[in-house]
């Protein structure tokens, strides 16, 4: 019973871990079509972005104080990666729209020289953030102890699928979204912006992936190939859901975490991780839709 | 079943197709008589394009076969073929936006095209026979672009890039041809020329063609069939599908443009 | 047109020639033998290029898991030269790891030929099994992309992880050449024969790869890049002339790892990476994609670059170079340098011919 327990709580853990990565990559991905493998960069420079908000706390402020910077070290990471996916868009995506493969390189060398500028800012040993008081040590029940920091990425990857959720379907900037991702030249006539709608929903995507820098921050150092270990799951975790729903990235991440903590009770877990790849991989071979499909004659082209 | 009196090239059965719960075509049932020239109109979203496209394997109809008779050998059920094999019983297909290769020359394009020998081993190892090439020529030459075969496709106009669509078709040597607005995007003189050019195709080839100008259709088709909302309006020759009431409601008078 | 193909030839016989006096360079000291060395190894990067472009520049099927492919085309041929480093006793690794004896998937690399069969079959096998199925689902463009992607992940994370059977992350190290050892002066006869060797499975490589894309087999290739759709209506059966060129483009690649560790002396899972993968594709573009001259000349140039300029103080600089470098040409120059040549210089060449008429015209 601990155990289940124990492994429920970890596979729902990484779940959340894999789905806060992907959310991004759903809206970048999943809604714009575009492959973005600097993905794993953002989520690299939210997570130095928290380390600098707190070395920049505990040099000015008084050590009572130093737990408040995850609180300025939120919204740093999002800007940061915001503004940094805005500036992409703007000089490499916006000039490859309709050549995705080529976008997808482009981003590539973008990744490679966020990695290099990595290295040359903050070294190549890996850094490490202290998790704020608040969030050190955790709370038992039945028997076994789930630690506040995976709690604090459950409630965070729930407060942005909510606000996600807000943002496409209540506001104004949302409808015209999903203008643009549905039918563009409509939208452009209609008096939509369109250029500017591209480049904001990249920069709230490239956005996330700051935010869930931040959090992974927590988990364990963090140095210039940190994002390179999140990006192929939550790239699977998009294509497993089905790519344009944000729904089904939540269910492809559950079944990769879910599965990858199942799978690691019986093996080590980076074999787990090839297992569960593999699996995917096999899967995607029989059902290349991924799981949640839209039968329709554009799609079919 | 085979037909007695009539020779049928082409039979639709019964054929539904539907779109995540939206039925783009209904019990659709149509026999296309052998080297004659079959037009589907109807207003957009009849399921016009969507009937080629089931013909062809390109969509896989919910419900319904749709049956070929070749010229020798025996029925076969396009229904459940691949779109390859369907190509290699003689079907050939023409889309709405021109189809070609951009980055190929317009000689290569008509190699491609070539009915025949469409293995990966043939494409090494055999070389293009003096016949092969006549044969290029004869088609580039028919449709107007031989002084363009050292060109790349990608670099025609519009309407050249139409004829070398149609000329790549032809040189598939097909028995059956489907046409997807055909004229779209071509001006007075030109329709006229691809009305001639059908009328020649005609005489060794069955001619199945979706189209909205009016004046093209009165010069081409000899039968007609209506689809309305995804169903079978009417049937029959142009003038005895002009004149019909039902067709006078749905078509013309919503705006009276066609 | 046909003078054209005839340009890229004579520089690929250019690049040949110049490679095929660097021994009696070293000879004659005028280069060191590092250099040789460093050569060797972008013998085996042109040669994975090459294998690149047929996929990625004549297809465009964009696979992010070539990387694998040359990493197990190496690895093969490491784990046969180890063996013969230990004269087919288990090594140091496989004791730490705590095997007592050789594992059952190294004996096959006791065998010199069969060593040569699996560097190519293993390969073949992974991405026909892979591309025969994605392919026929008609998975395309960037999803494929992103699966070769997972694949060349989860292989770089078992290679880590079995450590006792791979050495996890040192990798296979200390193997001699194919021809025995060849550091040090002494050896110099062996290297020149690897060194040889090489060059000529390069030349093997690009005479093959030319030939198949000047075939009608080439255009089909082509015809698939431009409208896949189509193709199958022309009644090609596409997703095997895929699965087909991407099983070659495999096994190409994997030539040129196996010819990389007898350099190298080494093999390490780095090389299975996804950036890895990435930089290989890095070659091809700025090189010139489609053009198989291009790969050879992108593996060459870039790597060229990278031996003089990362050493001291320009390390950090070059990867942003390179990056930089990349983007541009995928932004402006979809040629790369081959694609300059071909299609400027012939523009300036006619500007400046008639240039010249018009003076002498005038004069």
């Amino acid at each position: 019973m601990v155990q289940l327990v124990n492994a429920a709580f970890n596979g729902l853990s990484l779940s959340s871990i894999i789905l806060l990565t992907s959310l991004g990559l759903a809206i970048t991905f999943g809604l714009m079509k575009v492959i973005n493998m600097a993905h794993g960069e953002f989520v690299m420079i939210g997570a130095y972005m928290t380390y600098i908000t707190q070395q920049l706390f505990l040099a000015a402020l008084p050590k009572a104080s130093m737990s408040l910077y995850y609180f300025a070290a939120i919204p740093a990471a999002f800007l940061a990666a915001f503004a940094l996916g805005c500036l992409t868009e703007k000089l490499i995506i916006s000039r490859l729209y309709g050549r995705e493969i080529d976008s997808l390189l482009a981003t590539g060398g973008l990744s490679l020289v966020l990695q290099q500028a990595a290295r040359s800012i903050f070294g190549s040993q890996g850094v490490n953030v202290e998790a704020p008081d608040f969030l050190k040590g955790g709370i038992s029940a039945f028997g076994c102890t789930f630690s506040y920091n995976r709690i604090f990425i459950l409630i965070l990857v729930s407060a942005t699928l909510l606000a996600i959720w807000i943002l496409i379907y209540k506001t104004k900037f949302g409808s015209h979204m999903r203008a643009v991702m549905q039918n563009r030249p409509m939208a452009q006539c209609m008096g939509i912006n369109s250029r500017r709608v591209d480049n904001i929903t990249f920069g709230i995507g490239s956005g996330l992936a700051g935010l869930a820098g931040c959090s992974v921050a927590l988990l364990g150092s963090v140095d210039s190939t940190a994002g390179q270990s999140y990006i192929v799951n939550s790239f699977m975790a998009v294509v497993l859901g089905g790519v344009g729903k944000i729904a089904g990235t939540v269910v492809g991440s559950a079944i990769i975490g879910f599965s990858g903590i199942a799978v690691e009770s019986f093996t080590s877990s980076s074999i787990a991780k090839a297992i569960v790849l593999i699996i995917i991989i096999v899967f995607l071979q029989r059902k290349p839709q991924g799981l949640f499909t839209i039968r329709s004659r554009s799609l079919d082209e | 079943m085979k037909p007695a009196e009539k020779d049928i090239a082409l039979k639709i059965s019964s054929i539904s197709a539907s779109f995540d719960g939206f039925y783009a075509l209904t019990d659709v049932s149509v026999e296309v008589e052998r080297n004659t020239s079959r037009f589907f109109i109807g207003p957009n979203g009849a399921g016009k394009t969507t009937l080629l496209d089931i013909i062809c394997a390109k969509t896989k109809p919910s419900a319904g076969t749709v049956a070929f008779f070749p010229k020798s050998g025996p029925m076969a059920r396009l229904t459940g073929m691949k779109e390859r094999q369907i190509a290699s019983m003689g079907i050939g297909r023409k889309f709405q936006v021109p189809s070609v290769f951009a980055s190929l020359t317009v000689f290569d394009n008509m190699l491609l095209s070539l009915k025949g020998h469409k293995g990966i081993w043939d494409s090494i190892f055999r070389p293009l026979s003096a016949h092969d090439e006549e044969k290029i020529e004869a088609g580039l030459e028919r449709a107007d672009l031989s002084d363009k075969k050292g060109s790349s496709a990608g670099s025609l106009a519009h309407g050249q890039k139409q004829r070398l669509e149609i000329a790549m078709l032809l040189v598939q040597e097909p028995e059956l041809i489907l046409l997807d607005e055909p004229t779209a995007g071509m001006g007075k003189r030109e329709t006229e020329e691809t009305g001639e050019m059908l009328a020649q195709i005609k005489k060794s080839c069955t001619v199945i063609a979706v189209e909205h100008d009016m004046d093209f259709i009165k010069q081409a088709a000899d039968m007609v069939t209506v689809l309305h909302e995804g169903k079978v309006l009417v049937e029959g020759s142009v003038l005895e599908v002009l004149a019909d009431k039902a067709v006078q409601a749905v078509y013309l008078g919503r705006g009276g443009d066609y | 047109m046909k003078n054209k193909i005839k340009i890229r030839h004579f520089a690929f016989a250019a690049i040949a020639a110049s490679l095929a006096i660097v021994p009696a360079l070293l000879q004659a000291g005028l280069v060191d033998s590092p250099a040789v060395f460093f050569l060797g190894k972008c013998i085996a990067f042109s040669i994975a290029a090459i294998g690149i472009d047929l996929i990625w520049g004549f297809t465009g099927i964009l696979s992010l898991g070539h990387g694998l492919y040359f990493a197990l085309g190496g690895y093969a041929m490491a784990m046969h030269l180890k063996m013969n480093a230990t004269g087919g006793n288990i090594t140091e690794f496989m004791h730490t790891g705590g095997l007592t004896r050789l594992p059952l998937i190294w004996r096959p690399f006791l065998s010199p030929i069969l060593t040569a069969v699996l560097i190519f079959a293993i390969p073949a096998a992974l991405s026909g099994l892979v591309g025969g199925f994605i392919f026929k689902k008609r998975v395309k463009g960037v999803y494929f992309s992103i699966i070769s992607q997972a694949l060349t992940w989860a292989a770089y994370s078992m290679f880590i992880a079995l450590s006792p059977y791979t050495n996890g992350n040192i990798g296979i190290t200390d193997i001699k050449s194919i021809f025995g050892a060849v550091r040090g002066a002494a050896n110099y006869m062996n290297l020149f024969k690897i060194f040889y060797a090489s060059l000529a499975a390069l030349v093997l490589v690009y005479i093959m790869a030319s030939f198949l894309v000047e075939r009608k087999f080439g255009k089909i290739l082509a015809a698939i890049r431009d409208a896949e759709n189509r193709t199958y209506f022309s009644g090609y059966q596409a997703s095997r002339y895929k699965s087909f060129i991407y099983v070659l483009s495999a096994a190409i690649a994997a030539a040129g790892g196996a010819v990389f560790v007898n350099f190298n002396g080494s093999i390490t899972p780095s090389q299975m990476t996804i950036s890895y993968s990435i930089t290989m594709v890095v070659w091809v573009a700025i090189g010139g994609r489609g053009t198989i001259i291009g790969a050879v000349i992108g593996a060459f140039l870039i790597n060229l670059c990278e031996y003089n300029l990362s050493s001291g103080s320009m390390v950090d600089i070059w990867q942003y170079i390179i990056g930089a470098m990349f983007c541009i040409a995928i932004l402006f120059f979809k040629g790369g340098i081959a694609g300059l040549f071909s299609a400027q210089i012939p523009e300036l060449a006619r500007r400046f011919r008639a240039g010249r008429e018009e003076e002498s015209e005038a004069g």
